[in-house]
């Protein structure tokens, strides 16, 4: 559905993106993550068709970016979306929807439909005097106005009190049921880790890393052993009772054992811990920017 | 550019806007508006009095033949003749019969009697013009012949004579080293100024001859003053007369253009704060549908309000001639106006910024529609602005196609250039950028440079710049064409001299910024041949548009010696052999413009103080030849 290849954007001497490529298919949520300045936005900018691409180039359901009918398929929500504050919700959709050739009584019953999934009132309210979370849930619904096939989130819950952003969070998550295929980035990566199919990790305008979460945790992440044992071994802490042992190899589970059983005790349970996607970018992060790694796809 | 969608926009803009502003304000500024309109109209139709109206009291009773006199002029407040009032001071002037009662007394009842006199001629003159016997109301004729004086040049043979028996010989007045008759009537006009206007002022209105010969192509009295020949006089004595009913007319349209500016401006710079346009960048609607729709309501509006205007003047009898030219002629005012400030809106930064924008827009273009607006004997000056057509059309003057095209082009395509370099800004990597002034004009020139070839093009297309900058320039130094110069024994004049000046440093910023804007922004490589080859390609551009500059021929400007200056690179005498023409009016020019844009370009690759010392060679270079060839051929 998104194809995007060795795209390159440059700011003077000051290279934003570089070759940065991936592709998401139809129904799936692609999470782009890393820290400030890593060329997230400047990416997603430049699949929406905001930025011209200095090098390589990007299609939207086989459609250059640039062109009207791919805009006509594209929903985009920027980090910030100030909206026009004279306008009330419903004429700013209106408006909106009327760019979009969406004939009006679709756009009303759709308008409607989506405000009433994000149990927005006051909609005849000037915009200029809602709230900040009222506010990205009517940006929320402007994105949505021409029913897009495509979805393209630039933190969404940005800025927003948790109530909101755990709302907002879960109405994406719905979207990607409802089959839109979306990407997605957050500085959260909690949020990314609940939506995501698949994720790209990037730093210093690169990609750095590309795969499904699992494979991902494979890599870079780390598995690690919870040890509970009967009595006291080395490194362990009291834990309702019996002793906590974390451990990294299954060679040093078995030492584990071995020392529980020589002090008389035993191995009462193991349970596996893998990491979380904030230590796999950690971990990233700390490896470089030495290539994309390409993990469990193929380049 | 997709008209439902543009039109979407537009109505948009109006509908958002409406819910800005409250109604209370709406209303203050329309009655401003109103006021402002009722008090220029007023002022118009006291036949241009309206400051002076009632100010001599005359008794005079209805069967005096000067009861008619009296009449005709808003200046004078007919009363019962009382010999009393005559002598307290109460009444300037009064009649029995065709008798005086007294001769005045005061400075007052002088100016009064001054003013009758005059008032009596330009009677006496409209009533001889309606006779049907125009030969018996008008038995002296003039006949012009212009003469060749030694097969170089033609003089001004302009003869006036009046049922008064005032002449004013003209051709005296040329020295025989004149050009053009402007010129030689200029020269001298200082000492028969005051004469022929007061000729002039009897004559005008009955004869065309006469009111040219009034004025003729000279400043007169107003230009003597001004370059100082001649002694000051009062405001009779200005001749031409100052055109006070024609800066009326022109405020009244001008005016409204600064309102709409300023709405214009706030609402697209808004639409860059904040980042509040970025939506609308991503939906199907293109640039030009965003820029068209959101520019459009207020395009309406000032053409609206023109074209109210001309009704409100034409239905209420004070303009009765006033037609749909003169909104046509509007067109091009407003739409530089627009240009301009949506350049001015796409560069600044804050609305602190954009209000010295739009003061500085406000100032420029009033001037240069004003201007030359002052100058009505004189046609070809007077042309340069769009607002001589309004008032032309206001005043029953017959406008020809090609004064009309001379007028409005230049502006015309000067605001789309200026769309066009705006628009380039339109966009997310630029819209929302926080650079200085000058860094955002670089970045509108550099958005349109892809390869060298551009270096050409922008040249080219920064011709509409540089023929309005040159036209008014034309116009401001107009006023000093009659102060002659001994610059190395050439005895041009101060204005021509002035006007070689500035169209040296124009067309050499024209040539050059956009290149310098190219290295600015590293699209060039920064080697001398690369720079030798952009100043080149650069000029080449630049002469190929430059005869453009043949729009000059629609008017008559060549026949003023400084039009003649400013032009002279595409004008080429009658009689000169062909190789020659050849020689200096086409490679010279070419060879002046690539090697001058060469200099140039060599300094913008080295740098910005570089290139600002290149651009000064490059304008004395410029200067030296234009003025060599002015004084070679002229």
């Amino acid at each position: 559905m998104i194809d995007a290849r060795d795209l390159r954007k440059e700011y003077g001497d000051f290279v934003a993106v570089e070759g940065s490529t991936f592709s998401v298919d139809r129904g799936e949520v692609f999470g782009v993550i890393g820290p400030n300045g890593a060329g997230k936005t400047t990416t997603l900018k430049m699949l929406a068709g905001l930025l011209e691409p200095t090098d390589g180039d990007a299609e939207i359901a086989g459609l250059d970016t640039e062109t009207t009918e791919m805009r006509q398929q594209l929903g985009f929500l920027p980090e910030e979306s100030p909206l026009y504050e004279e306008m009330t919700p419903l004429s700013y959709l209106e408006f909106f929807a009327d760019l979009y050739d969406v004939p009006s009584d679709v756009a009303h019953e759709r308008m409607h439909e989506t405000l009433d999934e994000l149990e927005l009132e006051h909609r005849d309210r000037p915009l200029g005097d809602m709230s900040k979370g009222m506010k990205r849930k009517v940006a929320i619904a402007r994105s949505l106005i021409n029913d897009p096939d495509v979805l393209i989130y630039d933190e969404p819950a940005s800025g927003l009190d948790p109530l909101t952003t755990n709302y907002v969070i879960e109405f994406t998550e719905q979207l990607a049921k409802d089959g839109k295929t979306i990407v997605f980035s957050a500085h959260n990566l909690f949020h990314v880790e609940s939506i995501c199919d698949r994720v790209a990790i990037m730093n210093e305008g690169q990609i750095v890393a590309r795969g499904d979460l699992d494979e991902l945790q494979a890599e870079y992440g780390e598995t690690r052993y919870r040890v509970y044992t009967t009595v006291d071994v080395p490194d362990a802490v009291k834990e309702n009772g019996n002793y906590r042992t974390v451990v990294e190899s299954m060679d040093a589970v078995e030492r584990t054992r071995t020392a529980a059983e020589s002090s008389g005790g035993h191995v009462v349970d193991i349970r596996t811990e893998e990491s979380s996607l904030e230590e796999v970018f950690l971990n990233v992060a700390e490896a470089g920017t030495r290539g994309t790694r390409y993990v469990g796809e193929h380049e | 550019m997709k008209p439902d969608k543009l039109w979407r926009v537009a109505t948009w803009e109006v509908t958002k806007n409406a819910g800005g502003v409250d109604k209370r304000t709406l209303a203050v500024m329309a009655l401003s508006i109103a006021a402002m309109g009722a008090v220029a109209a007023v002022a118009v139709s006291g036949g241009g009095t309206g400051l002076n109206a009632d100010i001599y009291r005359v008794g005079v009773e209805d069967s005096s033949p000067y009861y008619g006199v009296a009449d005709s002029s808003g200046r004078f407040r007919i009363q019962e003749p009382d010999p009393n009032a005559l002598r307290q001071g109460n009444q300037e002037l009064g009649f029995r019969g065709t008798r005086l009662l007294s001769l005045p007394q005061s400075e007052k009842q002088a100016a009064a009697l001054a003013d009758f006199r005059s008032t009596t001629e330009s009677y006496n003159d409209r009533t001889l013009a309606r006779a049907e016997n125009q030969t018996a109301a008008f038995p002296v004729a003039v006949t012009l012949v212009y003469e060749e004086q030694g097969g170089t040049s033609v003089l001004d043979a302009r003869e006036s004579s009046t049922d008064s028996g005032t002449q004013n010989g003209t051709a005296e007045n040329g020295t025989g080293t004149s050009t053009a008759d402007g010129t030689g009537a200029a020269t001298n006009g200082g000492g028969d100024g005051t004469a022929a206007g007061g000729a002039g002022g009897g004559s005008g209105e009955g004869s065309d001859g006469a009111a040219s010969a009034g004025g003729g192509a000279s400043l007169g009295g107003l230009g003597a003053q001004l370059t100082g020949d001649v002694q000051g006089g009062t405001p009779a004595d200005i001749s031409p007369p100052f055109p006070f009913e024609s800066l009326v007319l022109a405020f009244l349209y001008i005016v409204p253009m600064n309102f709409v500016i300023q709405a214009y401006g706030s609402s697209m710079l808004s639409e860059r704060l904040n980042r509040r346009g970025e939506l609308l960048l991503v939906t199907p609607a293109s640039r030009g549908d965003i820029i068209g729709g959101k520019t459009l309501p207020y395009f309406a509006g000032a053409i609206g309000v023109a074209a109210l205007i001309t009704a409100v003047l034409r239905f209420s009898g004070i303009a009765p001639s006033g037609s749909p030219i003169a909104v046509l002629a509007i067109l091009p005012i407003a739409m530089l106006f627009l240009a301009a400030t949506f350049c001015g809106a796409m560069f600044a930064r804050s609305f602190k910024e954009l209000t010295f924008v739009t003061v500085t827009i406000t100032v420029s273009l009033t001037s240069y529609a004003f201007v030359p607006a002052i100058f009505t004997d004189v046609t070809p000056i007077a042309l340069i602005s769009p607002l001589t057509l309004v008032v032309m059309d206001l005043t029953g003057q017959s406008i020809g196609l090609g004064e009309f095209l001379f007028s409005t082009l230049p502006p015309l395509m000067t605001a789309l250039v200026l769309f066009g370099l705006g628009a380039g800004l339109y966009r997310e990597e630029d819209m929302f950028t926080q650079r200085s002034i000058p860094l955002k004009v670089l970045d509108a020139l550099a958005g349109r440079i892809k390869s060298r070839r551009s270096a050409a093009k922008m040249s080219a297309l920064l011709i509409p710049f540089i023929i309005v900058a040159e036209l008014a320039a034309i116009a401001f130094l107009f006023v000093l064409d009659s102060v002659s110069l001994n610059v190395f024994g050439t005895n041009q004049t101060l204005g021509i001299v002035l006007v070689l000046g500035v169209v040296a440093v124009v067309e050499e910023i024209g040539k050059s910024l956009h290149i310098y804007a190219g290295y600015a922004h590293a699209r060039f490589e920064r080697t001398l041949r690369s720079a030798l080859g952009l100043g080149a390609l650069s000029g080449l551009g630049f002469f190929v548009a430059e005869k453009g500059l043949l729009i000059v021929r629609l008017s008559d400007l060549e026949s003023l010696p400084i039009g003649d200056a400013a032009v002279s690179g595409a004008t080429p005498p009658a009689g000169v052999p062909l190789w020659v023409v050849a020689l200096v009016f086409l490679f010279a020019p070419l060879a002046l413009h690539a090697v001058t844009a060469a200099i140039s370009s060599v300094g913008a690759s080295r740098g910005r103080w570089p290139y600002v010392a290149a651009l000064g060679g490059a304008v004395v270079v410029h200067f030296v030849y234009n003025f060599t060839v002015v004084s070679t051929f002229a």
